[in-house]
């Protein structure tokens, strides 16, 4: 990929409303600020080559490099991404807490990698009204704070800057897939730093169809439940088409269609739904709500799984087939949306002076 | 300022046109004066405030323009001496006032004195205030000189009083802000009782009530006035012609405009062929007079500033004249010989003077000069205008700046007149975005917040001084309260009227003798139209960008007032604050991660840029210490420690 | 010189700067000198909004005849003080004529285009060229230092005004200085001044020796 400035972030991603707000452009400097679930540029910088485009997860991301930087080998098309095995797990006896999303497997995780210090520092997302808000973690005993889902779009990557400025060199991250993938862009030196070295020892990446954008998403709910009374959110599984928002009065029920038009131009481009590029990625089962589908990508990842199995900290079994395969229907179904309508926009491998979104094999591309 | 209490007559002093006028008046023996502060006009006020000291003379800086001519008239019709000084555009704020004392008449000598800004050195306009003497039908004197300047001042309250009638006298920056030699007259002491006399009938000049119903008869009488003021003019002393009998140009011109004149014919060596009628009463114009010199030549030469006003009246008069006077081929502002805009110098005057009676002049030798013009490009890096170091100005936009692009929705801050106008340039991150007449961001602002019912999203900004609050944005913000629009009013508060020097205004505890005074807080105006108000110090720059988000974030009228007093206060001059200083290791320079924030954007000239050590500096000769480069810089190379410790 | 003759007449002196380094009180000061000893003096200044970090001139006409214009004109500058060696070079391009001598501090102020990094400042020898190649007598000093050695800044105009008594182009000394700023300053004050001002005088006539 080549790395150009801040004038190309703000012509390709910014100004085509392609930023999803991932927050890996911030905190490198003091042009890229993050606020109510936007990314903003203070002021013209004028780096002809910078890490806010280096980071960036929207801008002509080359996939084949990525992957080959994170598992020695080109992108592959397979809906669920590059993985060593598929499972089902939950947070095991020696976990604490009991506000998961369903099975508490990150949550454990982390827990178990602050303790073991295989991370010095967790990037997690925590929430503020409606609003995800990143933080640093360090105590073992505050992981359980972050847990459930947040739904609006985080800057999770501004705490992971912070951090890596700070000093942190075993950074452990839950993560989108979006988020994913400018982390793995970071993890690969894209500025060719001679003293570099991967700051991350564990990313754990989320499962996710889509996020939710924090202003267009408050507009919506704000006259229809007190956003300081909200406990949870949850979207049961089909055929209920609602979210439901937890609340200290009761569960307040809002149309899917209505909450999905508050979903950012940028998620329809995305092609990624279990967060190809992690160590682990983290889902829901369909049907076992107190589970979660935990997919292994990389051998650092399969030593944690398994090390956290045998202290106690999460509990695994083996996935079944057919929720797999419809995990894998799902997957690709997302990815070949996405790819069609970025095809369809021509910002799939251009030539020339343009630039854009997604380079990849063009032979990936002859089913799309 | 021993010329303001010298009595020996005869004494010769340099003086600015705003000391002569000023020593004109006390020669007047004038009592009361008052003033809303605006350059070139300010020193005339502030001078005899000095005056004030040692003689019996109530100087008041009033909270704008029309009130200010209100309480000089209240003074006039009590019978005593009273001059209002104000800018070009005050006129504009006291012409309502000024359109109804026109029908009423005055009774102590009463003078108007405006200071005109042809080539808007200090304004943001370039309006001309001649024309409301026209317009409004009042008489009009423009010295030529300092001398003169002086003179005239005394005069026109003889004048004033002789016509019943109030008398405007107008400067420009060349006569107001320059010095000349000026020789004083006698300095007697001020005299007279106030008393407001109205038993008589409505219209009785000395002793009724003074209004200006009804209208017919009153104008009428005004217009008598004029034609007196006619007769007086036509023998004025303050309109003189230097030149041959039989001039083959006739330079006819006012103000400073006549010294510009004079060295042009002097470049020219032309004295034997061009006269200069310089004018000083320039409206009702003396017909005969004008008639008179116009007899003498075939070609007649305009040359004033800005707009043709002597140049369009002489011309009715040649018109109404030309059976006697014959056809003049005429030059100036109408058939282009003479520019419409801007101020007038001496080279312009050379130039139209030359091209008329084919002389030749060669002001640079063109080698030399396209020599000093490579130089000057190559070598005179071009200095724009900017804050300066220490302003609370340059941290307040840099908050406005921050948290309107971080909110992100295309918000803007409307503005006006003040040091804060320069908003609008790179040096305040070019965030405001419409600047005008006093008071009217608040104005513009409260239509934009009503704008959305027809799709507006974007947050609308105001700001303006706190002298500025006081003279014309209450009643905007009144009007933007109760419209219910939604406006954040953000008062940058710096402690005084910094622009023009530090008068005091109602928000200070100062009259303009120094002299205590209650003061009236901006806040508690604002509370009191129902607003809610917060407080920032703009140097606390993170502080102050959450307080502009959370505002931001609510609806309806909002006052955010940015306190922290002006760098050139006389609290503050001089002292800084803290010892600053850069760290050149840490410095990340025009690297990623920083790309010369504070030296590329945030343009101190305090903080310079260091080109062999591709690091930032501190200029310890300009820094003021304020502090608040240390708050930007990313890296922390910037350090800073309290001074004196 | 010190007869009280001019070499000129009008003599016209432009004292240029930026805004802040004490120009206005300069060009008063120097007005009011050559007042006193019976001059006609015009100034034309120029302040206000141009002082905020902008060019900032006084004209100076200094006539046994008349009162002149407070502009003047084109190419007709005589002597052109700078407390800022780049306004030097502005000012001839307006004023300057093979004969005009020059008299500048050297020490820079960076214009914020210069500190934004979109203009160059130029170096002190380029300058130097550029005044010699517009002027016949140029004479640097370095006002601005000396004036920090007695502990203001500012100081460096009354510097640059002892130069121009040094340089023995008008009718004043530093006695004549001395009579008009001890009408404004106290004791100490005029104590500093006097200083500077003898400080100028010395530095020009050094550079002269040279």
């Amino acid at each position: 990929m080549k790395v150009l400035g801040s004038r190309e972030l703000l012509a390709d991603v910014l100004s085509k409303e392609l930023c999803i707000g991932c927050g890996a452009c911030v905190s490198l400097c003091p042009y890229f600020k993050s606020y109510n679930g936007r990314t903003a540029m203070l002021f013209p910088c004028t780096q002809e080559r910078g890490r806010c485009f280096a980071y960036c997860p929207k801008v002509e991301v080359d996939l084949d490099e990525v992957s080959q930087k994170i598992f020695g080998a080109p992108y592959s098309m397979e809906p669920l991404g590059r993985s060593l095995s598929a499972m089902m797990s939950r947070a095991g006896k020696k976990a604490a807490g009991n506000n998961y999303q369903s099975g508490g497997t990150v949550t454990a995780l982390m827990t178990w990698a602050l303790l073991e210090k295989l991370c010095d520092a967790a990037i997690l997302t925590g929430r503020e009204g409606l609003n995800a808000v990143p933080a640093i973690v360090t105590n073992p005993d505050d992981v359980q704070n972050y847990a459930s889902s947040k739904y609006t779009s985080a800057p999770t990557l501004e705490a992971f800057n912070r951090a890596a400025d700070l000093g942190y060199s075993r950074i452990g991250v839950v993560a989108t897939p979006c988020q994913v993938l400018a982390l793995a862009q970071m993890r690969s030196n894209p500025m060719a730093k001679k003293d570099f070295s991967d700051p991350t020892s564990l990313v754990v990446g989320l499962f996710c169809t889509w996020s939710l954008d924090y202003r267009a998403f408050s507009r919506l709910v704000e006259g229809r439940v007190d956003i300081k009374d909200i406990k949870k959110f949850d979207i049961p599984p089909p055929p209920a088409e609602v979210m439901e928002i937890h609340t200290a009065r009761g569960v307040i029920e809002i149309p899917l269609a209505e909450v999905r038009a508050t979903v950012p131009n940028s998620c329809d481009y995305c092609f990624d739904m279990t967060s190809e590029f992690s160590d682990i990625s983290v889902g829901v089962v369909e049907g076992r709500s107190a589970m979660n589908t935990l997919i292994i990508r990389t051998e650092r990842g399969r030593a944690a799984v398994d090390a956290a199995v045998k202290a106690g900290y999460l509990e695994i079994e083996d996935m079944p087939s057919d929720n797999l395969a419809r995990l894998r229907t799902a997957a690709g179904n997302k990815k070949k949306r996405a790819l069609k309508k970025a095809a369809g926009e021509g910002i799939i491998n251009t030539n020339g002076d343009s630039r854009s979104l997604i380079r990849m094999e063009p032979k990936n591309l002859a089913g799309i | 300022m021993s010329y303001l209490f010298d009595t020996n007559e005869g004494a010769r002093y340099l003086m600015m046109g705003n000391d002569a006028i000023v020593r004109g008046a006390l020669e007047a023996n004038v009592n009361v004066a008052s003033a809303y502060p605006g350059t070139p006009s300010s020193e005339i006020i502030e001078n005899l405030s000095k005056a004030s000291q040692k003689r019996n003379i109530y100087v008041e800086w009033s909270v704008n323009e029309k009130v200010a001519l209100e309480v000089s008239f209240a003074a006039s019709i009590a019978g005593l001496r009273s001059i209002c000084a104000m800018k070009q555009n005050g006129v504009n704020v006291a012409s309502d006032f000024l359109l109804h004392v026109a029908l009423s008449g005055t009774r102590g000598g009463a003078v108007l004195l405006h200071c005109d800004d042809p080539g808007a050195l200090s304004s943001i306009n370039e309006g001309e205030s001649r024309h409301f003497a026209r317009m409004i039908e009042l008489p009009l004197l423009e010295p030529g000189d300092f001398q003169e300047a002086k003179e005239m001042t005394k005069w026109a309250f003889e004048l004033s009083e002789e016509l019943r009638s109030i008398v405007i006298m107008r400067s420009v920056t060349r006569l107001s802000h320059a010095s000349g030699n000026v020789i004083l007259g006698k300095l007697g002491a001020p005299e007279g009782k106030a008393q407001f006399k109205y038993e008589a009938v409505p219209g009785d000049a000395d002793s009724g009530p003074v209004i200006t119903m009804p209208v017919p008869p009153h104008h009428a009488l005004l217009q008598e006035k004029l034609k007196k003021a006619v007769a007086i003019f036509e023998k004025s002393p303050f309109n003189t012609y230097t030149g041959p009998a039989k001039p083959e140009l006739l330079i006819i011109t006012c103000s400073a405009c006549n010294l510009y004149s004079r060295e042009a014919v002097h470049l020219l060596n032309a004295q034997d062929r061009v006269g200069i009628l310089k004018i000083g009463t320039t409206w009702p114009l003396p017909p005969k007079l004008i008639a008179r010199h116009l007899a003498m030549t075939e070609k007649v030469l305009f040359v004033e500033e800005v707009l043709p006003f002597l140049e369009e009246n002489v011309k009715v008069i040649a018109a109404e004249t030309a059976a006697e006077v014959g056809i003049k081929q005429f030059y100036g502002k109408n058939d282009g010989a003479m520019p419409t805009i801007n101020e007038m110098n001496p080279d312009i005057v050379v130039d139209v003077i030359k091209k008329i009676l084919g002389i030749e002049y060669i002001a640079m030798d063109e080698g030399y000069a396209n020599r000093a013009k490579g130089h000057l490009i190559a070598r005179a890096p071009v200095r724009d205008l900017t804050f300066c170091p220490g302003c609370p100005h340059r941290a307040s936009f840099w908050n406005l700046h921050n948290a309107l692009a971080m909110d992100n929705r295309r918000g803007f801050v409307c503005g006006d007149i003040g040091c804060y106008t320069l908003g609008f340039l790179p040096c305040g991150f070019s965030t405001m975005k419409t600047s005008h007449s006093m008071g009217s961001g608040i104005g513009i602002a409260s239509g934009f917040g009503k704008l959305t019912q027809f799709g507006m999203d974007q947050p609308i900004l105001a700001v303006c001084g706190d002298s500025t609050f006081f003279h014309a944005a209450i009643p905007a913000l009144v009007n933007a309260i109760h419209n219910k629009s939604d406006v954040i009013f953000v008062l940058l508060d710096n402690s005084g009227t910094a622009m023009t020097g530090f008068q005091p205004h109602p928000g200070t505890p100062l009259d303009a003798r120094g002299g205590a005074l209650p003061t009236i807080d901006p806040a508690e105006v604002c509370r009191s139209l129902g607003a809610t108000v917060e407080y920032a110090d703009p140097f606390d720059t993170e502080e102050t960008q959450k307080k502009l988000l959370a505002l931001m974030r609510e609806k309806g009228a909002r006052v955010l007032i940015m306190k922290q007093m002006c760098a050139l206060s006389p609290e503050k001059k001089g002292k800084k604050r803290f010892e600053v200083k850069v760290d050149q290791q840490i410095c990340r320079g025009d690297t990623c991660g920083c790309s010369r924030l504070c030296t590329r954007i945030f343009r101190c000239p305090g903080l310079v840029w260091d080109n062999k050590r591709q690091a930032a500096v501190i200029d310890e000769v300009i820094c003021a210490g304020c502090g608040v480069c240390a708050e930007i810089c990313p890296s922390g190379a910037i350090k800073k420690t309290e001074a004196g410790r | 010189m010190k007869a009280g003759n001019l070499i000129h007449d009008p003599y016209n002196a432009i004292i240029t700067g930026v805004g802040g380094q004490g120009n206005v009180m300069a060009s008063r000061i120097l007005g009011n000198i050559l007042s006193r000893k019976g001059c006609f003096v015009t100034i034309g200044e120029t302040f206000g909004v141009s002082q905020r970090g902008g060019s900032v001139m006084s004209h100076l006409r200094i006539s046994k005849q008349s009162v002149w214009s407070p502009q003047i004109p084109r190419g007709q500058a005589h002597i052109v003080v700078a407390l800022e060696p780049t306004e030097a070079i502005r000012v001839l391009a307006a004023y300057g004529n093979p004969a005009v001598r020059v008299l500048s501090n050297t020490r820079p102020i960076h214009p914020v285009g210069v500190i934004a990094g979109e203009l160059a400042y130029p170096s002190l020898d380029e300058i130097r060229t550029a005044l010699g190649d517009l002027a016949s007598d140029v004479a640097l000093i370095d006002a601005t230092d000396e004036a920090m050695k007695l502990g203001q800044a500012i100081l460096g105009n009354v510097i640059m005004l002892g130069a121009v008594s040094g340089a023995g182009v008008l009718p004043f000394d530093a006695e004549d200085f001395r009579d008009v700023i001890s009408e404004t300053m106290s004791g100490d004050k005029v104590e500093i001044n006097m200083k500077a001002f003898s400080k100028g005088e010395e530095m020009i006539r050094a550079l002269r020796q040279k």
